[in-house]
């Protein structure tokens, strides 16, 4: 019986001390809970009206939507690559051609300050 | 092995936060090149508070609210420069420090700390939750919308249109009057959206307690009588210096700031080359100009007629007393100017008036100036009636909102607002401040 459940009851046991040990630790080394006014958020001596859970406006979504869209291209120069050795100068220029495009569009969204942060 | 724990600490320097009142601002600023504390910008960072001369009551309210939430062990020293001036009543059991060499008083109390010869300072307010939840179960949970109840008492974000065309949420946050980007006692209600100011509102000044009491610098005594021009010229390229000082520190430039500081406590007027040095490091490209390049931007249409000093002649506005006083001509002195009008032609401005004002402090003999009713401050036209500060902060509101927070303050500290002067100025006239 021992030998059947010896290695489990061994790993329970010290599952179980580990548990306690660390446990007690935590109380030991823990701080004195803080009181309301040493919770109190602190911007320069006022007090909070509202919650600061918020919606926060990630102001870089346009950039981050123009960085998906151009990444995008380097998914059409896989099967370029592919067959770029076999056409050759016509897919070069073909590409050239599609990179261009993609190009005024970077140029584009710079003019309307769509790369600014905020 | 806490012992050794200790030892180590003591060596360290103290971490202190600041309070000071208005006569002891640049007391407090010097001791930052007292190696011995390390003056830090917000109160969870320190361990001894120093409140600095007789706070006004709003200035003691948030040195209460500061003190409460410094972590233990914590302890408060009280400098207080008048023999017969009683501590503040919240601070009534803290150690008086009397006289000039207050870090040692800071040693000597984060060592006493560390030891345990000295315990921890209880918080000053009771412990009551000041905005409990609210929630509808019996034990505050649950409710209405997204989080349930009103968290912490206090209500959620608010709704508003922004300048995307979109309805997001807005926060209504306090900064100040001890907010260490902010001039000494500027308060403000800042309604973010996002990281933008989507409004700003000006608070009251807390330096304005309706106390009549006269300026102690010589710009105040020009108002009234003649001063030698080479006392103001060293006085008004210290206080540049100071101001260059405070604003390389909130841009983050710590050794240059010490710097700046360093000099601006010794500058005399054959100092102008070390002054000219020190300016191209700090309104360097890759220092501070870049950052600062078309920030707050303000057009000398905004500023014509208002007297701003260096931010009006940073706009291109030869705007400065000093051009038509005969005792300046007679040392050829020309206005400098500048014409971005943004944060970085302020820095190069003040950097440069530093400059000037100790080459003509060294050039102008026994000459004196002053008794007209107005004088040309660090900060522009100084009038018995009117500040160049009670001035400046009706532009703020507009000038800030829609900027970045970063850009909100560089244009705030760009303004270099006096709120002491400006109180001390309306407390005279018998205006608010």
């Amino acid at each position: 019986m021992l030998a059947t459940f010896g290695a489990a009851l061994t790993i329970l046991l010290g599952a179980a001390s580990a548990m306690l040990v660390l446990r007690w630790t935590s109380v030991a080394i823990a701080a004195e809970p803080l009181t309301a006014p040493e919770r109190m958020p602190f911007s320069g001596g006022g007090e909070p009206e509202f919650h600061a859970w918020n919606r926060y406006h990630a102001r870089y979504y346009a950039m981050a939507l123009l960085f998906v869209a151009f990444d995008m291209e380097m998914v059409y120069m896989y099967p370029w690559a592919v067959v770029f050795a076999r056409e050759g100068l016509v897919a070069f220029v073909e590409m050239g051609m599609f990179i261009a495009i993609l190009l005024l569009g970077i140029l584009y969204a710079w003019r309307e300050r769509g790369l600014e942060w905020a | 092995m806490t012992r050794w724990l200790r030892n180590v600490a003591t060596r360290a320097p103290v971490p202190v936060f600041a309070v000071a009142g208005a006569e002891t601002r640049e007391a407090v600023q010097t001791l930052r090149l007292d190696g011995r504390v390390r003056l830090v910008s917000a109160p969870r960072q320190a361990s001894v508070l120093l409140i600095a001369g007789r706070l006004p009551e709003t200035l003691l309210d948030a040195a209460v609210a500061a003190h409460d939430v410094m972590p233990t062990p914590r302890a408060t020293v009280l400098w207080l420069d008048d023999p017969l001036a009683p501590p503040p009543h919240p601070f009534a059991d803290a150690p008086v420090h009397r006289g000039g060499d207050v870090a040692s008083a800071l040693v000597d109390v984060q060592h006493a700390l560390l030891r345990g010869s000295q315990p921890s300072e209880p918080p000053v307010r009771p412990d009551i939750e000041p905005a409990p939840w609210r929630g509808e179960g019996p034990y505050g949970q649950g409710g209405a919308g997204m989080t349930g109840g009103v968290p912490y008492g206090r209500p959620m974000a608010t709704r508003e249109d922004d300048r995307d065309g979109l309805t997001l949420d807005v926060l209504p946050v306090p900064v100040g009057p001890l907010f260490s980007g902010f001039p000494d006692g500027l308060t403000a209600r800042v309604t973010f959206a996002g990281d933008l100011v989507h409004r700003f509102e000006l608070g009251t000044n807390p330096y304005g307690d309706g106390e009549a009491r006269a300026l102690d610098d010589p710009f105040w005594r020009a108002l009234h009588e003649p001063v030698p021009i080479a006392e103001l010229e060293v006085a008004r390229a210290r206080s540049l210096l100071r101001w260059a000082s405070e604003a390389a520190r909130v841009a983050g430039l710590d050794a240059l700031s010490l710097r700046t500081l360093a000099l601006a406590e010794r500058a005399e007027p054959g100092d102008a080359a070390a002054v000219r040095a020190l300016g191209r490091w700090l309104t360097h490209p890759l220092v501070t100009g870049r950052q600062h390049h078309g920030v707050a931007a303000l057009d000398a249409s905004e500023l014509g007629g208002l007297g701003l000093g260096p931010v009006s002649r940073a706009s291109g506005i030869p705007d400065d007393l000093r051009s038509s006083d005969p005792a300046y001509v007679e040392l050829g002195f020309e206005t400098i100017c500048h014409d971005d009008g943004d944060a970085a032609a302020r820095w190069r401005q003040r950097l440069a008036e530093a400059e000037q004002a100790l080459e003509l402090a060294a050039r102008a003999g026994s000459r004196r100036t002053g008794g007209s009713g107005a004088v040309e401050s660090p900060r522009g036209r100084l009038e018995p009636d009117s500040s160049p500060t009670s001035r400046s902060l009706p532009l703020l509101p507009d000038l800030v909102t829609g900027m970045e927070w970063g850009d909100a303050v560089t244009t705030i500290v760009s303004l270099d607002l006096d709120l002491p002067e400006a109180a001390a100025i309306a407390s005279v006239a018998g205006a608010p401040a």
